[in-house]
C-alpha cells in the first residue's frame, strides 16, 4: 500500500518505524543491556541517512495515522525477508542458527584438524563443562581448529573453536575445560547475541532508510556482518572478566583443580606481545595480566578449600603434530 | 602438626635460598598488593608484604598459594596475586604496570597476516563452509556422553556458586588486605 508513496512520506515512515523499534527496545533495555548509547548511535545513523534531525516533530492528531503506517511497514519488512528473526527476543532456535551461520563463516577461515579423536575428546570436556553451565541443554558443539594463533571463540547457541595454537599449550585436561569454560561463560551469557541484536538494530535503521532492504534476504548473514567478523570483535571489557568468572566456576563445579584457566592466562601473559600469534587475541580481551588480578579480586580466599580438583593430564589428549 | 610444619618450612629455608642460587628459579613478579603469610593459610600469620610490580621467586605451589621470596620478605601468598615469567622481558613491553593501566598498549600491537593466523582481515573475508560445519556437528557429545567421560575420569561435580564482579577492582585501589 506504501510501496508507491512519495519517498519523503515514505522516508517519515520509516524513521516512526525506527522510532517505534527504538521505543521497544528501550522498554527491555534493562534485559539488554542496550541503554542509551544506542539510542545515540542509532540517531546519528538515521541523522546521517536522512540529513536531517529525528526531533519527534509529529504532532499528535498524526499518531494513530502513524501507529498503522508503522505497522504496515514492519510487516512488509519480515514478508519481504526470509527467514526472520525475532531480534527483541530471539529465540533458542533463533539464537542457534545465528551461531550457526557465524561457525560456519569461522571455519571457512579456519577448518577442522583433522584429528576424529581429538575433535571427540575436545567435545567430551567441554559437553561434561557446559552441563555445569546454567544452559546444559543447549545442543554444545566444540572444536579445534587449524591456526598456530592463539585463540578461543564462541557464537551463540552453543559453537566453541579453539586454534591448534592455543591447544598447544596446555598440558592438562583442566586447562582445557577452563578456556572450554571462559567460551561457555560467553554463550551463557549471551554476550555475542546482545552485541548482534544491537548491531540488527542499527542495520535495520540503516536498511529501511536507504531502501537496500528489498535486495539482501539473508537477513542471517546481514546481522552478524561479513564473514566472521563478528568473531574479530572485541566484547565490552566486563563480558571478558565476566567469562573469565564463569568459566573458572563451571570447571571447578565440575570437578577439575579450579586454576587451569588461569594456568593458561599465566602462559598467554608470557607471550610476546608482539608475536603474531596474539595480534587478535591481545586486540580484543584485556590483558592476561588484567584479567589474573580480576579474577584474585574475585576468587578471595572462595578455593582454599578446593582441593581435590582433578588436572588429569595422563589422558589429555596429545596432537599427532 | 601445624608446629611441625612449621618447623620443617623454617628448617628448609636455607636450604631452599642455596638452592636458588643453583637453579634457575621461576621469576614472577606481584600483580597487586598482597600480604605474605608464613604458611599457606588465610588465616597464618603474615611475615611480610608485596607491593604491585615487586619482583620475586616462585619457590612452590600448594593449592591456592605459591610460596615466594622477593627481597623484602619470603613465604606464601595467594597463587592469583602473582604474574609468572621474568619481569625483565615484561618490563620491555610495560609488563604489570602497562596492564593495570588497561588495554592502553595493546594500540601498538601491528596486526600483521602471520602464516596461517587468524586475522580481523582473514575472518572478514572468510565465506561460510557448510562441510566443515556438518564436520563438526558430527562430533557432538550428548549429556550422557559427558557424564561417563567425566565418570571414567573420576571427576565428581562440586558445589560452587559462580564467581561475582568485586565492585572495586585492583587496578583502582592495590586489594591488599
Amino acid at each position: 500500500m506504501n510501496l508507491t508513496s512519495p519517498t519523503k512520506f515514505r522516508k517519515n515512515i520509516l524513521i516512526s518505524t525506527v522510532l517505534a523499534s527504538l521505543l521497544a527496545v528501550s522498554m527491555t533495555s534493562a534485559a539488554f543491556n542496550i541503554g542509551d548509547a544506542l539510542k545515540d548511535a542509532a540517531k546519528k545513523q538515521i541523522e546521517q541517512q536522512t540529513g536531517q534531525t529525528e526531533t519527534p516533530q509529529t504532532p499528535a492528531t498524526d499518531s494513530q495515522n502513524t501507529t498503522t503506517t508503522t505497522n504496515n511497514a514492519a510487516n512488509a519488512s519480515t514478508t519481504d525477508s526470509q527467514p526472520t528473526i525475532n531480534w527483541k527476543s530471539p529465540s533458542k532456535e533463533e539464537e542457534i542458527a545465528l551461531g550457526r551461520e557465524i561457525t560456519g563463516n569461522l571455519l571457512g577461515a579456519a577448518p577442522l584438524v583433522k584429528d576424529e579423536a581429538l575433535q571427540k575428546y575436545v567435545n567430551s570436556v567441554g559437553r561434561w563443562v557446559a552441563s555445569q553451565s546454567e544452559r546444559p541443554n543447549l545442543p554444545w558443539h566444540f572444536g579445534v581448529i587449524e591456526s598456530d594463533d592463539l585463540n578461543a571463540f564462541s557464537a551463540p547457541g552453543g559453537y566453541v573453536m579453539i586454534t591448534k595454537g592455543l591447544y598447544r599449550k596446555m598440558s592438562n585436561e583442566a586447562q582445557l575445560a577452563g578456556v572450554l569454560g571462559h567460551e561457555i561463560g560467553h554463550v551463557v551469557a549471551k554476550h555475542q547475541l546482545k552485541v548482534l541484536q544491537k548491531q540488527q538494530l542499527l542495520n535495520l535503521g540503516a536498511s529501511f532508510l536507504s531502501s537496500k532492504m528489498g535486495k539482501d534476504n539473508k537477513i542471517i548473514s546481514k546481522a552478524i556482518g561479513s564473514g566472521a567478523e563478528i568473531s574479530a570483535r572485541s566484547l565490552d571489557k566486563n563480558a571478558e572478566f565476566e567469562a573469565d568468572r564463569l568459566g573458572l566456576s563451571y570447571a571447578a563445579r565440575s570437578g577439575y583443580e579450579p586454576f587451569g584457566l588461569t594456568d593458561i592466562l599465566q602462559i598467554l601473559g608470557q607471550t610476546n606481545p608482539n608475536d603474531n600469534s596474539v595480534a587478535l587475541l591481545f586486540k580484543t580481551h584485556p590483558l592476561p595480566d588484567e584479567r589474573l588480578a580480576s579474577l584474585g579480586d574475585s576468587v578471595g580466599n572462595k578455593l582454599d578449600n578446593m582441593t581435590n580438583g582433578k588436572t588429569l593430564e595422563n589422558r589429555f589428549y596429545k596432537l599427532k603434530n | 602438626m601445624r608446629k611441625l610444619t612449621q618447623w620443617l618450612i623454617a628448617a628448609s629455608f636455607p636450604a631452599l635460598l642455596l638452592a636458588n642460587n643453583s637453579m634457575a628459579a621461576e621469576k614472577g613478579s606481584a600483580l597487586k598488593n598482597d600480604s605474605i603469610r608464613f604458611e599457606p593459610y588465610a588465616d597464618a600469620k603474615v611475615t611480610g608484604s608485596l607491593s604491585r610490580g615487586d619482583s620475586l621467586e616462585i619457590i612452590s605451589k600448594k593449592g591456592a598459594w605459591l610460596q615466594v621470596k622477593s627481597k623484602k620478605s619470603a613465604g606464601w601468598v595467594r597463587l592469583l596475586s602473582v604474574k609468572r615469567g621474568s619481569s625483565s622481558s615484561s618490563s620491555q613491553v610495560g609488563g604489570v604496570l602497562a596492564a593495570a593501566s588497561g588495554r592502553a598498549g595493546t594500540g601498538q600491537v601491528v596486526s600483521t597476516t602471520g602464516i596461517r593466523g587468524l586475522s580481523a582481515e582473514e575472518l572478514k573475508a572468510a565465506k561460510f563452509n557448510e562441510v566443515e560445519v556438518k564436520t563438526l556437528e558430527s562430533y557432538t557429545q550428548s549429556a550422557e556422553q559427558g557424564r561417563q567421560f567425566a565418570k571414567s575420569g573420576k571427576l565428581k561435580t562440586v558445589s560452587f556458586p559462580n564467581l561475582k564482579a568485586v565492585p572495586n577492582q585492583t587496578a583502582v585501589n592495590g586489594g591488599s588486605k
